[in-house]
């Protein structure tokens, strides 16, 4: 990679980072990946392994803001990292995993420094200064995430390919088909936190359909699959109609 | 009938206040594009979302109120600590416009009347909103093209960004101008209809049928280990193939499920405790 291929990526980054258009999944690794063939000169690989990666973020939500793995900083440092030592795309999960802790405490740290730009907002709303509010709510926390991700991202990208490789060579087999592994399993957490998240317990039965269905129709595709899902679905809500556990609201 | 009765007073009242409406819909549509462009954007721990709140709705407080005095007391009582989730949530946002507009015209609405209500209504929404667009919405997309991408696909990679905001954003944007049109009042009475929680039913299990799809192509868990049984070499995931196909993903995907919502154990502790199992067993020779 060179210097200027890892500040290109330092500033897509930064941008992710900064949390524009809520809801619109510019997260997922996949994503990333086809941003970073694009820097990189190979798209195609790069979006397999991101989709590798996706797998084990699927169901993770933020419940109070608080992020169960910072899934841009996982994408950012194992897909170049993999892209470039020519790794499976089930070692680059393994890497992302401490990645995405890593990118847990940065955000922890982002989150804490915020609360100054409140105090901001607070003195500016005595003075019923709006300006003065966007600024605090927009520009210094905009700024602040270019100032503490721009300089250690981009150097984690530039030096991790050739620090990793160094690694990799003198680390035994065991260990690499290990993290292989790993990357095997992981995307099963992230299909754990979608049940619970959804956390019906009379539902299950339907993930257990899915699952087996998918073992034994293996050259059925997902959409046929889905639109199975959509008939269950709908003949659940039809037959639950009247039943004392639907009716009611929320609150 | 009496239903009928209150929704009746309700339109009056709101006939009432339609003939001197302050805001255009203008304003309207710009200060909800503000907000979901930067929900998390200033989260801090001591607040989480209130600066953002403040910022999206301040130049509405600015129309709205031409005294100082006034203008101040409004934006520090949306100051004050907020969380909800950004999609579902504008429902609140778009009660709130309407309260302080009625409240800048008649002056008749307490401070704590708004406040109250941002902090009644933004924990069933962030409810609604986290399982039904960030764990049953956003999942099902992406597993929609997550076999595409792991061929490389460049439509797999980007199809979720387009197809996703389709659903969210028309929520978010419905939500926002049901909030300001209907009031409070009808909200509570479709909050405590059946309708929502058919929805959610709907989504979830959909929800869970996906994820069981995925789940099935996605985790991988295959001892390599073979012994001989009646002089023939057998090995042991043929064996377990053939009591339930991927049994061994299958139970796992439970057993997670089961540690976090039962044993309360963190997401960060699956993860390093994975990592530690793949590097026994890959040791030892089982997977």
């Amino acid at each position: 990679m060179s210097v200027t291929q890892a500040i290109i990526l330092g500033v897509f980054l930064v941008i992710l980072e900064e949390g524009f258009i809520y809801t619109v999944p510019k997260n997922s690794p996949m994503f990333i990946g086809l941003l970073i063939g694009l820097v990189l000169g190979d798209v195609k690989q790069a979006i397999i392994i991101g989709a590798a990666i996706q797998a084990i973020y699927l169901g993770f939500i933020a419940p109070g803001g608080n992020i169960p793995a910072d899934t841009r900083i996982a994408a950012f440092i194992a897909i170049p990292i993999a892209l470039i030592n020519d790794l499976e795309p089930t070692v680059a999960v393994s890497l992302a995993v401490p990645a995405g802790l890593l990118g847990v405490l940065m955000h922890s740290v982002r989150r804490t420094l915020n609360g100054t730009f409140v105090h901001m907002a607070d003195k500016y709303a005595e003075e019923a200064n709006i300006k003065g509010i966007k600024r605090a709510a927009y520009l210094y926390p905009g700024l602040l995430v270019a100032l503490i991700y721009f300089v250690p991202m981009t150097l984690a990208m530039y030096y991790g390919p050739t620090v990793v490789n160094v690694i990799l060579d003198s680390i035994p087999e065991w260990f690499i088909h290990g993290l292989s592994v790993a990357g095997g399993i992981l995307p099963a957490l992230g299909f754990a936190i979608t049940i619970t998240v959804i956390g019906k317990k009379e539902i299950i039965p339907y993930f257990i359909v899915g699952f087996l269905l998918t073992k034994i129709a293996t050259n059925v595709n997902t959409i046929t699959l889905s639109i199975f899902g959509l008939f269950f679905a709908y003949l659940h809500v039809l037959f639950s109609k009247g039943d004392s556990s639907s009716e009611g609201g929320i609150i | 009938m009496d239903k009928d009765k209150k929704n009746e007073v309700i339109n009056e009242e709101n006939e009432a206040t339609e003939q001197k409406k302050v805001l255009t819909k203008k304003d309207l549509v710009k200060s909800w594009f503000r907000w979901i462009n930067t929900v998390e954007f200033s989260s801090s721990f001591e607040r989480l979302q209130s600066l953002t709140f403040v910022a999206w709705i301040s130049p509405i407080l600015e129309k709205l109120y031409k005294d100082k005095d006034d203008l101040v007391k409004a934006l520090k009582r949306h100051l004050v600590f907020f969380n909800t989730e950004g999609s579902w949530g504008t429902l609140i946002h778009g009660i709130t416009v309407a309260m302080e507009e009625e409240n800048a015209i008649s002056g008749k609405i307490p401070d704590e009347m708004i406040v109250n209500l941002k902090t009644g209504f933004m924990g069933p929404l962030a409810g609604i909103g986290d399982t039904v667009s960030w764990g049953t919405i956003i999942p099902i997309v992406t597993a929609f093209f997550l076999p595409m991408a792991a061929e490389g696909s460049i439509i797999g990679a980007i199809g979720p960004l387009l197809v996703v905001p389709l659903f969210t954003w028309t929520i978010s944007y419905q939500l926002f101008m049901l909030g300001y049109k209907v009031g409070r009042n009808s909200i509570m009475e479709i909050l405590r209809s059946g309708k929502i929680k058919q929805i959610i039913n709907f989504a979830g299990v959909l929800g869970l049928f996906m994820m069981g799809v995925l789940s099935a192509q996605f985790v991988k868990m295959e001892p390599i280990v073979s012994y001989m049984i009646s002089g023939e070499e057998v090995t042991l995931q043929s064996q377990l193939d053939s009591i339930i196909p991927g049994i061994l993903p299958l139970s796992l995907v439970f057993l997670i499920s089961y540690l976090i919502t039962n044993k309360k154990v963190k997401q960060s502790k699956i993860l390093i405790g994975v990592l530690i199992f793949s590097l026994i067993t890959s040791y030892i020779g089982l997977f």
